[in-house]
């Protein structure tokens, strides 16, 4: 190639200086906002002596990216009350309706009635499974009641009581008992592009934790906890009850939100804190503020431990990492900040930059149940007491959470249907980073009431059978398809289906194009639906486009059916070459009998297809010279049948010798081998559990 | 520390001047396990077949393999798990005592076999180490059999005992009271430690009761006690009379119980094939060795506490043979004496 003739300087300096003004400009403090106005339009009253405004953060908000569209913003007030373990709130939400179509009503999740009482669908739903019981206690239960509902005038005039309009619908089941989703009635439709605000009043009992939210002792982490609206689109509201197999899903939007709590508790939430006062009643009111998210969590406690540090990487925004922490996890804060720092950095440069500058890491309290879940800037890991640092279980988790801040958090797939789309994505690519950051990484159980940890060091934890959760995926393999709407999957079909099915068809279409392509795919699908709300074939249609192939033969194997994959070598036999009966020769039929009398081997190989789906497989049929025979099968017949006469005898024959079909639900008879070492590995074995037998018989002999 | 201390070295010498009895023992271990060992290396000849995971399980551990083996394995080949391997298969057998988890019923069947193996057993070799001289192969057995009965009926009484305390003790301390002490605790360290003592409690009544029974037994040999009931009555009031003593050997052959699973924590083998394969059977069994020998020493210092403090231990010289009569007959009569004959061996 030609040398580029040389450029002109001036434009270089003009735009040098440019980039030297730049940061300046962005490490102004942005101007405070403004608190939104009280019903009837009076402004907020000035705010009382014991305010501390806190000061802007430390890591300066990076340039702004594209925003999400903010057609739900919430400015909410709530007091917690530590003795009645309940909550009281009012909120102000600003909605707007982004669809095409007009709405005469409003629907609000109210997630805490799932612990009402056992009528209701989610805890139906979970003793089905046989995983979830009622309370143990009547304190232990929850609930959630809206006690007023108006819709706030414009320009002053009075608001208008739309309690009457409002009654609870079960649009999934039909189950009249179930209180999680209500409908409110509006005294006129909303048009398309219409802004209203509605005001809201409720009171809420905070559980003894069924599922993520809820309290232990002093400990309370609140997720899911005020009224929230659901999502309209084009075909209507998209507004599920709370099934015990599902998550959430919501709009993006600005919240404003003033907690207030007892004085001297540490406090976390989605968002930075704007503002702390004290108040004459010896509680202390948090303010936080978070801008396009779509949803907000916090947590309070007076045991919580603070730790601060800086997540910084070429190329990448810096993120302030602020850890709650357990006293009792003291020593491990490390873990968590090395695993955040991972999962930022390898999740940042593969797919897109963390925009929000800030993140919040809860160390959970045991038994909170609130442990390993992801809520817009702040996420909760876990560990325990005992977590010996060969086993990293305590970064996985904490990398799974954070990388749910991208696959969920910035792309908001709806969880109650399509739960793959986060929960399999932020799978696949926490094994990429476990597998870069924290490798090796041994398996370990626990003992005497599962307290007692002890590491298997002959059990390294694999990327692609131990990350992705094959052996989760097997149990489940066929229960359902993926496409069926995730709150429909049999229950306990979710973690099978939508964490472990989908990290592997992921990693099997890494290994079946090659990273680098999946890779473009995945942050291409990560730039367009960020702050958005993408469906699966949007998923589908980037990766077909960016790879330049059509996969939907692919994800009509994976994603639209519930067939599973087992390929295996039938059959392999490997003979002296021998012909008999009569052959031509010199132009005389004459009668040969070679038996045993040949320097030539027929091997024979049979491959079959056991399964149902199909995949393009390789076989692979080694040679005892270590010649080594690759074919390509398309996979569709039952059965393919290779024939060779060579020099050589075969050894073994194998069926994708690269394991890139990681779905297969039977690895071991993928191949055959002619010197099986089948004797001595069962050998091997027998001795070992030999001696495990041995070591258990003395122990029951304490008894005598 | 009068007692305590020459009881329990005199007890390892009676076992180590009665290595019959321990190789014995080891060699009853290893062939009620090998029966259960050969099944289970035929399941997993099947499950592996001809396939090249065979290799890999041969040089190491294959997970998938594994995976696949576990999620099809039913009767004994369910406890065929990663447990197995090395010092966590021991943590896990203790577990599953304190935490009452039990097994697979095929390996409660054999466990079954094994106690009462070692029901049979132990007449004999609790003759043996009161008489603390050699009794010979036809001596030892006829007193398993003279005592095997007598130690069913009292086994009667153990069965009693150690299912009161490993079903209703057992779930009212740590599927009741555990779980409503701590329901709303939220720092696992304080819930550890509650489940320790705990551990301390239940394992406490577990070492009373095992006390009881073992000199119950060793006075029913003793003094040739026909009563199960009688041998266990005089069992509590021996204990009562002597509990320091009592205790503190039993504390002392626990300690070194801790040694032996501190030593084979350190040295316990792992999944690795070839010759490391013979290598790590040589380390298990040497550690088996080791247990087997401290649960006779157990009985032996155990007996040679009772005798000591009991008149009839008072004597300095060992009588002529004299079998079948007791030890007790034996030390109370003098070897000259003409009251002492009987069959010679």
């Amino acid at each position: 190639m030609r040398r580029p003739p040389a450029l002109p300087a001036a434009p270089f300096l003009v735009a040098a200086a440019m980039l030297l003004l730049a940061p300046a400009q962005a490490q102004r403090a942005p101007a405070p906002r403004k608190a939104p106005p009280r019903a009837g339009g009076q402004a907020a009253p000035a705010p009382p002596a014991a305010v501390r405004p806190l000061p802007p953060p430390g890591v300066p908000s990076p340039a702004p990216l594209n925003r999400s569209a903010r057609n739900a913003n919430y400015s909410i007030d709530v007091r917690l009350d530590p003795v009645r373990h309940s909550l009281s709130g009012r909120e102000v939400l600003t909605w707007r309706n982004v669809t095409a179509a007009a709405t005469s009503e409003l629907r609000f999740h109210l997630y805490y009635n799932a612990w009402r009482n056992t009528r209701s669908s989610w805890l139906r739903e979970g003793r089905l499974s046989g995983r979830r019981r009622g309370a143990a206690a009547p304190a232990d239960w929850g609930w959630s009641d809206v006690t007023a509902v108006r819709l706030v005038g414009a320009g002053g005039a009075p608001p208008i009581d739309l309690g009457p309009g409002r009654r609870f619908i079960a649009p999934d089941d039909g189950n009249a008992d179930d209180r999680t989703l209500l409908a409110v009635a509006l005294p006129r439709a909303v048009q398309p592009g219409e802004t209203i605000n509605v005001e809201i009043e409720w009171t809420a009992q905070v559980p003894r934790t069924f599922a993520r939210t809820g309290r232990v002792g002093d400990s309370y982490f609140l997720a899911q906890w005020f009224p929230k609206v659901a999502v309209l689109q084009d075909e209507g509201w998209n507004a599920h009850q709370f099934h015990s197999g599902t998550e959430f899903f919501s709009d993006y939007g600005v919240y404003d939100v003033r907690m207030t709590v007892p004085r001297g508790w540490v406090l976390g939430a989605t968002g930075l804190p704007r503002e702390v006062r004290d108040n004459a009643d010896a509680t202390t009111t948090h303010r936080y503020y978070q801008e396009d998210v779509h949803d907000f969590a916090w947590t309070a406690s007076p045991d919580y431990l603070v730790r601060e540090e800086r997540f910084e990487h070429p190329g990448l925004p810096p993120v302030s990492m602020r850890l709650l922490l357990q006293p009792e996890h003291a020593g491990q804060a490390d873990r968590y900040f090395a695993a955040t720092r991972a999962a930022l950095r390898h999740y940042g440069t593969w797919f897109g930059p963390y925009p929000y500058g800030h993140v919040t890491i809860v160390d959970p309290a045991w038994q909170s149940g609130a442990g390993g879940m992801e809520y817009p800037t702040l996420f909760t890991g876990g560990t325990r007491w005992l977590a010996p640092r060969a086993v990293a279980d305590p970064e996985g988790v904490t990398v799974h959470e954070c990388g749910h801040q991208f696959w969920y958090g910035l792309v908001g797939n709806n969880e109650f249907e399509d739960a793959w789309l986060d929960e399999g994505l932020n799978t696949f690519s926490t094994g990429r980073t476990m597998a870069e950051a924290f490798d090796p990484n041994y398996a370990g159980l626990r003992f005497f009431g599962g307290f007692v940890p002890w590491v298997y060091y002959h059990l390294p934890v694999s990327r692609a059978t131990g990350e992705n959760g094959w052996a989760d995926y097997r149990r489940g393999a066929e229960l359902d398809a993926l496409a069926t709407p995730s709150w429909r999957y049999w229950p306990g079909a979710g973690g099978p289906l939508s964490y472990s099915k989908t990290a592997l068809w992921l990693h099997t279409l890494e290994r079946y194009l090659g990273w680098p392509t999946l890779q473009r795919a995945m942050a291409t699908f990560f730039d367009r639906w960020r702050f958005r709300h993408p469906k699966p074939e949007d998923f589908f249609a980037v990766v077909n486009e960016v790879s330049g192939r059509d996969m939907t033969w692919f994800f009509d194997e994976v994603y639209r059916s519930s067939n599973s994959f087992d390929y295996a070598v039938d059959r392999l036999a490997s003979d002296p070459a021998t012909d008999q009966g009569f052959f031509e020769r010199d132009g005389r039929l004459e009668h040969s009998d070679e038996a045993g009398r040949t320097d030539r081997f027929r091997t024979v190989v049979v491959v079959r297809r056991h399964g149902e789906a199909i995949f393009p497989v390789e076989v692979a049929i080694r040679f005892a010279d270590g010649h080594v025979l690759r074919e390509q099968w398309d996979g569709r017949d039952r059965w393919k049948q290779y024939v060779y006469e060579r020099g050589a005898r075969a050894v073994s024959a194998e069926v994708d010798p690269d394991r890139v079909l990681l779905l297969d639900v039977n690895f071991t008879n993928n191949s055959r081998t002619l010197e099986p070492r089948t004797a001595e590995a069962a050998r091997k074995w027998a001795t070992i559990w030999l001696g495990s037998l041995q070591d258990a018989l003395l122990t029951c002999a304490f008894l005598v | 520390m009068k007692t305590i201390l020459p009881s329990f070295l005199d007890g390892l010498g009676r076992v180590g001047r009665a290595p019959a009895i321990l190789a014995g023992v080891l060699l009853l271990t290893l062939l009620v396990a090998l029966p259960p060992a050969i099944v289970v290396r035929g399941l997993v000849a099947d499950s592996l077949g001809d396939s090249l995971a065979a290799g890999a399980a041969a040089d190491g551990v294959s997970q998938e393999w594994w995976a696949e083996f576990s999620s099809e394995a039913t009767g004994l080949g369910v406890s065929f798990s990663p447990q197995i391997i090395g010092f966590g298969g021991v943590l896990d057998n203790l577990s599953r005592v304190l935490d009452d988890r039990g097994y697979v019923a095929a390996i409660t069947v054999v466990a079954s076999g094994y106690l009462l193996l070692w029901t049979f057993l132990l007449g004999g070799i609790l003759d043996r180490y009161a008489r603390n001289r050699p009794t010979r192969t036809q001596a030892f057995f006829s007193a398993c059999g003279v005592f095997f009965f007598r130690f069913l009926r009292l086994g009667v009484f153990a069965v009693v005992a150690y299912g009161v305390l490993f079903g209703p003790v057992h779930a009212w301390l740590f599927d009741l009271f555990y779980p409503w002490v701590t329901s709303d605790w939220p720092v696992e360290r304080n819930a550890f430690f509650l489940r320790l003592a705990l551990y301390l409690v239940f394992g406490g009544l577990l070492v009373a009761v095992n006390v009881v029974f073992d000199y119950a037994k060793i006075r029913a040999v003793v003094e040739d006690r026909r009563s199960a009931l009688g041998a266990l009555i005089a069992a509590v009031r021996f204990i009562r009379r002597h509990p320091g003593p009592v205790a503190g050997l039993y504390a002392l052959n626990g300690a070194l119980f801790l040694l032996i699973l501190a030593l084979y924590g350190l040295a316990a083998p792992g999944a690795r094939g070839g010759w490391f394969v013979w290598l790590g059977f040589l380390v298990t069994e040497l550690y088996l060795l080791a247990r087997l020998a401290l649960k006779l020493t157990f009985y032996a210092s155990e007996t040679s506490l009772f005798q000591r403090l009991l008149a009839h231990a008072e004597y300095t010289a060992s009588p002529p043979p004299a079998w079948p009569e007791s030890p007790a007959a034996e030390a109370i009569a003098p070897p000259s004496s003409p009251s002492g004959g009987g069959i010679e061996s």
